[in-house]
């Protein structure tokens, strides 16, 4: 990332979401009480693009990063902590999503949670997530560490496509594909539609505004982790002497 | 003489020399490979507990989390009277408000229909046009009445925007 995207990255994420929640709140309209549910249609402003970033975006960086630290050819550190970092980020949007999935629900099904194919697959996916943090506790050595998270991380990806799906290939009370439709096509009306995208590109940049955050900490945390060591053996060494 | 450390650091005691002489035997380090591997099996066997619950008591047993009306009519006697979550469209002009909920009207895809009628609360989304799921049983194996206690709406994927202002004209179209 060059130092103007960098520069560029936290105005352009709260100018995005501040656009968002403007958009969302004042100027679209209400839908009807038949698709939409009033106002009720304002959570699609939220969960769907939290949504978006929780499996695709961020387990996708995940995932890619994962497979470039398997293949010996780009085998880095960076790609350790980018897998690691982007991971940690998902479960914070997973959770998110869960958890506005059931605000929006409860007025809209009349329960805050169902059992339906779409949900429980999510809920698997926390799991899995925060299991991937636990399993990069669980090892001592780095090489290790990374190459069992790097199998993991891809693993675990496969369920994403079994969530995605899991709305056409079983019946489900979940709704289908709002925007990521086989058909491509989106009944979503005029403003709404557009304030959705803008919601999509916010919560993307928010997105990479906090892995970047998360990364440069790992990579700080890194730093005082070597020069504590480095600190320790000089010290044994001056014992020594 | 030696004076013994009661700190320790990476797994191994720190012994510090008094005087001249210099304790430089190698740290016996702990078998920190052994306790790694067995925190990673740990971590692994606690997690496929926690999925294998989530798979068997919540997917696997709602891959298909409802029943269409067609198919609940078409199978009629292997569902009986067991509970089923049923799914259908509320049919316009059915909807009775009750003292302990509501009754009315669900349509099945091949016009096939089935009278419903529910204690509890509807959602606040429950009206005439709408897919919902009734969660209960049919009074008899014979009966195309279903009884429930809970309704789901089901929502679509369409976004329509309402438009308060526009009138309807009197031949039926919005201005």
């Amino acid at each position: 990332m060059n130092k103007v995207t960098q520069r560029l990255l936290g105005p352009l994420t709260l100018l995005s979401l501040v656009g968002t929640v403007f958009l969302g709140l004042w100027v679209t309209p209400k839908a009807t009480m038949h698709d939409g549910g009033g106002d009720l249609v304002r959570m699609l402003y939220v969960h769907p693009a939290l949504a978006w970033v929780a499996l695709y975006v961020s387990f996708g960086t995940t995932t890619i990063a994962s497979a470039l630290y398997l293949w010996k050819r780009t085998r880095s550190a960076t790609m350790d902590r980018v897998a690691y970092c982007a991971m940690e980020v998902s479960v914070l949007f997973i959770a998110l999503t869960l958890v506005t999935g059931s605000i929006w629900g409860r007025p809209t099904w009349g329960v805050w949670w169902a059992w339906d194919a779409r949900l429980t697959s999510t809920a698997i996916l926390l799991v899995l997530a925060l299991g991937y943090l636990a399993l990069r506790r669980a090892n001592d050595d780095p090489e290790t560490r990374a190459r069992r998270s790097a199998v993991y991380g891809i693993l675990v990806a496969l369920n994403v496509p079994i969530i995605h799906f899991a709305v056409t290939w079983w019946k489900s009370l979940h709704q289908n594909a709002t925007v990521l439709t086989v058909s491509g096509k989106v009944s979503v009306h005029g403003s709404m539609l557009w304030t959705l995208l803008l919601s999509f590109i916010a919560f993307t940049l928010w997105y990479f505004w906090l892995l970047r955050a998360r990364y440069r900490l790992e990579v700080r945390s890194d730093d005082a982790r070597q020069s504590h060591l480095a600190a320790a053996v000089a010290e044994r060494q001056r014992e020594g002497a | 003489m030696l004076r013994r450390s009661t700190e320790s650091h990476s797994g191994g005691e720190v012994v510090v020399a008094e005087g001249d002489r210099v304790d430089m035997t190698p740290v016996v380090l702990a078998p920190r490979k052994r306790s790694s591997n067995f925190r990673t099996i740990a971590v692994l066997v606690v997690l496929a507990g926690a999925v294998g619950l989530l798979l068997s008591q919540g997917l696997f047993k709602n891959l298909n989390y409802f029943v269409t009306v067609d198919e609940a009519l078409a199978q009629k006697h292997h569902y009986g009277t067991t509970t089923l979550r049923l799914e259908g469209v509320v049919q316009k002009g059915t909807i009775t408000r009750t003292a302990t909920g509501a009754s009315f009207v669900i349509d099945g895809s091949k016009s096939q229909r089935v009278s419903v009628s529910v204690s509890g609360t509807p959602p606040q989304l429950f009206q005439a046009n709408i897919p919902v799921v009734v969660v209960g049983h049919f009074i008899s194996a014979t009966s195309l009445h279903f009884t429930g206690n809970q309704i789901l709406v089901k929502h679509s994927a369409n976004y329509i925007a309402s438009h308060p202002n526009r009138v309807k004209a009197k031949n039926g179209s919005v201005r």
